[in-house]
């Protein structure tokens, strides 16, 4: 028995019991502090809309990571793809939200497929160097064709219609935010279902121990291959939702700094469970804008302190804290 | 749930922290990298406010002022458009200023009308921001605007013949496209356009690029800090400057907080821009004074605390014309065409563009009888209008 010996995937393994309920709950939970965001804090919805664009990105990157043991500092890339791809979109006329949401998935998907194509060649510190190239790559297309994407001045000049021609993206940011929770609940409800498939279950497997699925006569590659196109059609959509709420694309939606945050923001939640995504992007968000809003000028040395803290009290992230302290021990319950 | 207690905790801080203040207070939204690579450049934008407020007061018609910074790192405009909807919606400034990167400032012009808010750009220099938004008003400069006179000067001197190194990236190419044109209907030539990456470390090539092109001079220009130090140290030691090829560029290149970093081998450059710190008037020795002390340390006073400063007296101009009340159709047309003498000279508001008219002065970096090197004016042209908006 391998499980034994291998105690520090445990957060990784299916929970078994009450599982579907849980998952229920843990979506009806989303969408209720989705809503509670609404009404706690109108004033600050541009942030929210953000917070839930972040969360997709913070998402996708899980199921690289946290699914798979695929170590990647370029998820951005997928990002930024979505949200040129509905950036030019929208200025070359096409205005329907929902359609520039799905354009933003689509393309995101096919940088999903590019680069996972181009990734899963190598192996450990390899592969991680290969998706800081891959951010790069993307960065520097994106400056040069600046007929098409405004280079680093940004894509400007999107009038986005209103949704369902009746709600209209405004200054208060309402239909927006109310988009972001609606597709970001989504999403979380369709990735809970992925993971928990049997495809999930090998991908699981094979962040465990690729050689022994290998030898159980499964093709590695071109599993790692379908999350990645998963998680491009889920980091495109945070994208193309970010454009459509900015009304701007910049260059730093393909930066590494942004996949650089999107991994700290998974750090801090928790690897390897959705939640851990959401709630590391929340944490991370909510703390940088607060401090930063008291201090303008030194509030990064607060950010640097707060993860370091992070890592060194709850290395499995403060998802992993808060799922520790709502489940009761579970001591005799393992083999 | 305990990181969600403390959040509550922080989040409810906050809010209180900005009910407390007064009725009748006048509030203005800043929003500028004070953190990170760029920190510098806020840290001016903060001096130029400051030194304008210390100078004329705290308050306008009996209407307290105050400012409110936000942090914005680098160019984020998604990170933009949400800090400028707070600012209008929660903290409820009636002015947003600032704004140091180009597509920060794209992000918010579409908010301006609804907020019912004019923005002050106090940097972002691409021609384009202005035709977004009839609510924006700008007082820093453009590419264009500071770049076109070089052309006249280069074939003034002598240059027949010039070669282009600029970084690919929006502002190096904008550089790039205005020296060409003003250079080539001033009858010159430009025999050859480099776009170097913007992460370009070992300049020896494109210097051997320069002399291999027998240009007379090489226009440069690259994204002020450890790009420019390295170009112009490899212009120096590749010998060029011994050669006789001479260096132009937009005063970016040059600004007072990177001269002592540059050292003698930026002796004689020859730059073109709308401030130098030691522009000599009345009205600049008021300003210096007053913004070093705000800065801490002279040495890193530089060009964008003068656009703070002119772009706070825009808009004090624009709460007396308002009397406190939120109007930014008033306020702004309250501003066009005002004109003013400014610490770099005489300069005014384009009724029809609502960018800056001012002087740009051709200089050389030279030293002073203290040993110290500066930018020295050597010649005026003025009243400049924005030539990359004279046709959108």
């Amino acid at each position: 028995m391998q499980i034994e010996a291998d105690t520090r995937s445990i957060p990784a393994l299916p929970k078994h019991r009450g599982g579907a309920w849980r998952d229920v709950a843990g979506i009806l939970l989303i969408a209720v502090a989705g809503a509670a965001g609404y009404f706690l804090f109108p004033d600050s919805l541009a942030l929210l809309t953000r917070v839930t664009a972040l969360a997709m990105l913070a998402l996708s990157l899980d199921l690289v990571v946290g699914y798979c043991g695929v170590a990647t500092l370029g998820q951005a890339a997928l990002f930024g793809a979505g949200a040129y791809a509905a950036g030019i979109a929208c200025v070359s006329g096409v205005t329907e939200p929902l359609s520039l949401l799905l354009i933003g998935a689509v393309a995101g998907a096919a940088a999903g497929l590019v680069m996972g194509g181009i990734m899963l060649r190598a192996h450990g510190l390899a592969q991680l160097v290969l998706s800081i190239a891959i951010v790069q790559l993307f960065h520097e297309a994106a400056n040069k064709a600046s007929s098409y994407t405004g280079g680093s001045d940004g894509l400007a000049g999107l009038t986005v219609g209103p949704l369902f021609g009746i709600f209209a993206f405004d200054l208060w940011g309402r239909t927006a935010y109310l988009l972001g929770v609606v597709i970001l609940v989504a999403v979380f409800a369709a990735l809970k279902f992925v993971v928990a498939s049997p495809f999930g279950m090998m991908c699981r497997g094979i962040k465990e121990d690729p050689i022994r699925i290998r030898s159980m006569g499964a093709f590695v590659s071109p599993v790692l291959l379908k999350m990645f196109v998963i998680s491009g059609a889920v980091a495109g959509t945070g994208g193309a939702l970010a454009a459509i709420s900015t009304q701007v694309v910049g260059l730093d939606s393909v930066s590494f700094e942004l996949s650089a945050n999107a991994l700290v923001m998974l750090v801090l939640g928790g690897i390897g469970t959705l939640y851990g995504a959401i709630v590391g992007t929340i944490i991370f968000m909510a703390f940088e804008h607060v401090v930063s809003a008291i201090n303008p000028f030194h509030w990064m040395t607060m950010v640097g302190a707060l993860l370091i803290a992070v890592v060194i009290a709850a290395p499995r992230g403060l998802g992993g804290l808060v799922a520790r302290l709502w489940t009761p021990s579970r001591h005799g319950e393992r083999p | 749930m305990v990181e969600k207690k403390l959040l509550g905790a922080a989040l409810g801080a906050l809010l209180l922290g900005t009910v407390a203040a007064s009725a009748d207070t006048i509030k203005v939204g800043i929003i500028g990298p004070f953190s990170g690579p760029f920190a510098l450049q806020g840290k001016n934008f903060q001096a130029g406010v400051e030194a304008f407020m210390a100078l004329n007061g705290k308050s306008v018609k009996g209407h307290d002022v105050e400012i409110i910074y936000r942090d914005l790192p680098a160019a984020n405009p998604a990170q933009s458009r949400a800090l400028a909807q707070e600012l209008v919606v929660k903290d409820k400034v009636q002015y947003l200023g600032g704004v140091y990167f180009t597509p920060d400032a794209m992000a918010i012009t579409p908010l301006l009308k609804q907020a019912n808010t004019p923005l002050v750009i106090f940097n972002a220099a691409t021609s384009a921001i202005m035709n977004t938004s009839p609510l924006v008003v700008r007082t820093s400069f453009t590419t264009a605007q500071t770049t076109t006179p070089l052309g006249k000067v280069a074939v003034d001197r002598g240059i027949k013949k010039v070669i282009t190194a600029v970084s690919d990236y929006g502002p190096g190419v904008d550089a790039e496209v205005a020296f060409k044109k003003a250079f080539e209907a001033a009858g010159g030539q430009v025999v050859e356009a480099i776009r170097m990456p913007l992460n370009t470390n070992d300049f020896s090539p494109i210097m051997q690029r320069v002399r291999d092109s027998k240009a007379d001079a090489v226009f440069a220009f690259l994204p002020s800090g450890p790009t420019t130090l390295g170009f112009v140290k490899a212009y120096n030691e590749t010998g060029l400057r011994q050669a006789g090829i001479k260096f132009l560029a937009p005063g970016d290149l040059t600004q007072e907080s990177d001269l002592p970093a540059l050292g003698d081998g930026a002796l004689g450059l020859l730059t073109s821009f709308h401030y130098a710190v030691a522009h000599d008037s009345p009205e600049n020795k008021t300003f210096v004074d007053a913004a070093s002390k705000a800065i801490g340390s002279p040495e890193q006073l530089s060009f964008p605390a003068v656009g703070a400063y002119d772009g706070m007296n825009v808009i004090y101009k624009m709460m007396e014309a308002t009397d406190g009340k939120q109007d930014a159709e008033k306020a702004v047309a309250a501003v066009k065409g005002l004109s003013w003498t400014s610490p770099r000279g005489p300069v005014s508001i384009d009724p029809e563009t609502r960018h800056v008219t001012q002087n740009i002065y051709l200089r050389e970096v030279a030293k002073d009888s203290a040993g110290k090197a500066y930018n020295k004016e050597i010649e005026t042209f003025a009243n400049q209008k924005d030539p990359g908006l004279a046709a959108p």
